[in-house]
């Protein structure tokens, strides 16, 4: 793949000198830092607003460690994973757009390095701001609670980088076939939301990558979900989708 | 696959490209000698940023054959990359970028580092101009990207530099200063230049091909494409009522072009023995004066008009 590293080394340069050192990593360390308060002052505020409602009495237990866990899974399959799913439209769209494919392209790059670098830099990006922010919330959780189940953390964040690896690698594809951020953003968020109506079918949770987003949200209340087929379909779909978006870009002309 | 020294730095052989029904490239045969200041002249919509498209590997050709320094630049376009050096219409640069970046990065792609690297960015900073130039990219003109964008095209001492419309978007400054640069490297690298405007080619260029409707309809050297045809330039010039002989000569099947300015008709003739027996005796025809009629040398927009006609009225 003549040309990966050099473009790979820019990459790495863009991100901390433009907006994409922001915008997912910012919402990442936000959630991460906020969800554990949450978790922890979500029933005083309900009680609170209840409270003045005679006869109305909603019985919330007291929030524990795995509440925390589970505000921050809630975020990450929810906010986090759409707003990486609209960053990650531009990249290879955005690069198209402004003519820099062309600076690049005519180079000794090949099309495989330009797509695979681009997208080993947002999962870069993406995996060490998730993993700075699961560090946050951890501590934020030990702090608020007194303890924090690091094993929890550890499953669900783990499986939330492969579903965030998945959807990147879809939406890198939308974005290399359909030329455009807003076409291959709304597609990849609509792939987002079938893969969430996938959850409620027995035989997609086991075999897709619904499989996983069951097993992240189910997680923090103890009910385990096995992913021994989802798991390794959903990397091999991920494998499957990257290829597929050097394949196309490879036959692109600009 | 070798470069070959000894090959024309361009061979294009029956080059056809098609977009759905429109044909773009109709055939095009062109070869470019080493050494050259090529223009690549044609009326915008000829075809000549699809060629420079397929040359550089942005675009497969739908047939035809199309080689840089005899490498295939279809089968071999990563080897034929090495050797290339290549300035878009309009350029794309990353807009937090400053030139130095843009200059060391591209250099990079190229797999150079180190000293000889830097002593090479401080150059083509020094060429373009921009040696002081501390902004970032987003913030620069259109004449200081376009002298950056040549010398992000020459960072690895390119055998080739192919140059679409450099000049088209510059004020005259800026077309001066990017001609100057192009004119310097005359003699060091092949410079293969599209562009419409006409006064461009005969300042820099030494060699020239028209392009029209995707086919080139005339290359050579630029003294020969435009001595021939300066026998058949011709300047009349009436007493009075030169309108009526400006119609009349119109109407002549040789005519490729009739110009009038005042009592003057610059005309450009397809048969030139036609035009001297044709021209007096339509004056006479007329009961006109003849003040004057001579043959005038041809200038290189005679001859793009002659074949390009109105359609591709050159600036």
């Amino acid at each position: 793949m003549s040309g990966f590293a050099a473009f790979l080394a820019k990459e790495f340069t863009e991100i901390r000198r433009t907006w994409r050192i922001w915008v997912v990593p910012g919402i990442l360390i936000f959630v991460g830092l906020t969800s554990p308060v949450l978790a922890k002052l979500t029933p005083a505020l309900i009680g609170s607003i209840t409270a003045g409602q005679p006869g109305f009495v909603i019985e919330i237990p007291d929030p524990v460690p795995a509440d925390a866990v589970a505000q921050w899974v809630k975020n990450l399959t929810q906010m986090v994973l759409i707003a990486e799913i609209v960053a990650a439209a531009g990249l290879v769209s955005g690069e198209r757009r402004r003519g820099t494919t062309i600076l690049v392209l005519t180079k000794p790059v090949s099309r495989d390095a330009f797509v695979l670098a681009k997208w080993v830099s947002e999962m870069a990006l993406v995996t060490v701001a998730t993993l700075v922010a699961a560090a946050g919330c951890y501590l934020v959780t030990l702090a608020v609670f007194g303890t924090a189940p690091l094993g929890l953390f550890v499953e669900t964040t783990a499986l939330w980088l492969v579903l965030a690896a998945f959807f990147d690698a879809l939406v890198f594809a939308l974005s290399v076939w359909t030329g455009s951020t807003a076409a291959a953003a709304g597609i990849g968020i609509g792939g987002y939301f079938l893969v969430s109506a996938l959850t409620v079918w027995a035989p997609a949770r086991a075999m897709t990558p619904a499989g996983l987003l069951v097993a992240v949200t189910a997680a923090p209340s103890g009910q385990g979900f096995p992913v021994t087929f989802a798991l390794p379909v959903t990397l091999v779909l991920t494998a499957g989708l990257l290829l597929l978006a050097v394949a196309l870009f490879r036959r692109q002309e600009l | 696959m070798p470069v070959d020294e000894t090959a024309p730095a361009v061979t294009i052989r029956g080059l056809v490209k098609r977009f759905g029904d429109v044909t773009a490239l109709d055939g095009v045969d062109l070869r470019v000698p080493s050494g050259s200041v090529f223009g690549f002249l044609g009326p915008n919509g000829a075809g000549k940023t699809t060629t420079l498209r397929i040359l550089t590997g942005l675009a497969r050709p739908t047939s035809g054959e199309v080689f840089l320094f005899g490498m295939d630049a279809v089968k071999a376009s990563a080897e034929t990359r090495r050797i290339i050096g290549f300035l878009p219409d309009v350029p794309g640069f990353y807009g937090w970028m400053t030139a130095e970046e843009t200059i060391r990065f591209t250099g990079r792609l190229f797999g150079l580092g180190g000293d000889a690297l830097e002593e090479r960015v401080r150059a083509l900073l020094d060429l373009a101009g921009l040696s002081d130039v501390k902004t970032r990219v987003g913030g620069f003109s259109r004449g200081m990207r376009q002298r950056l964008g040549i010398a992000q095209a020459l960072v690895n001492a390119p055998k080739l530099l192919m140059l679409d419309e450099p000049t088209s978007a510059l004020d005259p400054m800026g077309r001066k200063d990017v001609l100057e640069m192009v004119a310097s490297l005359a003699g060091r690298t092949t410079v293969f230049f599209s562009t419409h405007i006409l006064s461009d080619v005969e300042r820099v260029c030494d060699r020239v091909a028209i392009l029209d409707k995707g086919r080139v309809v005339m290359s050579g050297p630029l003294d020969e494409i435009t001595m021939p045809a300066g026998a058949h330039a011709f300047e009349i010039e009436v007493a009075e009522d030169a309108e009526r002989l400006e119609q009349a000569l119109r109407d002549l099947p040789w005519a490729t072009s009739v110009e009038r300015t005042g009592l003057t008709l610059s005309v450009t003739a397809s048969d030139p023995i036609a035009a001297q027996r044709d021209v007096p005796a339509q004056v006479a025809r007329l009961g006109l004066a003849l003040v004057r009629f001579e043959t005038r040398e041809a200038s290189l927009e005679d001859v793009f008009v002659g074949l390009v006609g109105g359609e591709g009225r050159p600036r």
